[in-house]
């Protein structure tokens, strides 16, 4: 019995989404109620995501960092900054590389000392 | 059980269709941001099944329900998706309804066409 598309009104195969769904551990049974909004929502997240990164773009050409700033500065995005880190050139890094060793060598050894009158920054990465 | 890799990803063309269809057209998205959102879109599909199971195992339940979905947003904080999906939940019950009590009325007339054929 075919359905007709304009009543699933879903883009995203349900078949791959399910089997994404499984590979998740625990998971049992998927029916499809929880398939069909678990399709509808990951729809709904895409398009949030890119009208946010367009946004962000100021121009009609939406590039990869625009996505990727966003990922980066809003937390509840966090479960994404692995898959979405900035993208930085080689020289960029070999800067950001040299910045670190200058910083390294100049750093006193820790001195806990509480008359200590040197402020020491951190420069925790942020996971 | 070893999967294609290709399995686990969503098609890079309906994605595009999808940011196509949000954006103002004359909008063009980069290969490179087109990836991107499609991993970031399986990446989420696994993050809200993770939720959802965890609400579902709280419960002492076994199978995931729409509503467990819905729940597992405000879960994550993705609350703005609560209402959409809500309504998405209702009309997927109603098709659901109105598939099933038009198969059911289809049935009854195939049996009422035997009985006429028996006389």
């Amino acid at each position: 019995m075919a359905t007709p598309k304009s009543e699933k009104d879903l883009h995203l195969p349900l078949s791959r989404v399910k089997t994404i769904m499984k590979s998740s551990p625990d998971v049992e049974a998927v029916g499809p109620e929880p398939l069909y909004l678990v399709t509808k929502v990951t729809e709904l997240f895409v398009m949030d995501l890119a009208k946010r990164a367009h946004k962000n773009s100021n121009a009609n050409f939406l590039e990869y960092k625009h996505i990727a700033d966003i990922v980066q500065e809003d937390d509840t995005l966090d479960f994404l900054r692995e898959i979405m880190p900035r993208k930085i050139t080689v020289r960029q890094f070999k800067e950001m590389m040299a910045k670190k060793a200058a910083k390294n060598g100049d750093d006193s050894s820790e001195d806990s000392s509480e008359d200590s009158s040197e402020d020491s920054s951190s420069n925790n990465e942020q996971e | 059980m070893a999967e294609k890799p290709e399995d686990l990803n969503l098609p890079l063309t309906v994605v595009t269709r999808i940011v196509k269809e949000a954006l103002p057209s004359g909008v063009s998205i980069s290969k490179e941001a087109r990836t991107g959102l499609a991993k970031a879109a399986s990446v989420f599909v696994l993050y809200v099944t993770s939720a959802a199971t965890n609400i579902v195992k709280n419960k002492k339940r076994k199978a995931l329900t729409g509503q467990d979905v819905i729940d597992a947003m405000k879960d994550i904080e993705f609350d703005r998706f609560v209402e959409p999906l809500g309504e998405a939940l209702e009309h997927y019950k109603t098709m659901a309804s109105a598939r099933k009590s038009a198969s059911m009325k289809k049935k009854d007339e195939q049996e009422d066409a035997e009985v006429i054929e028996d006389d």
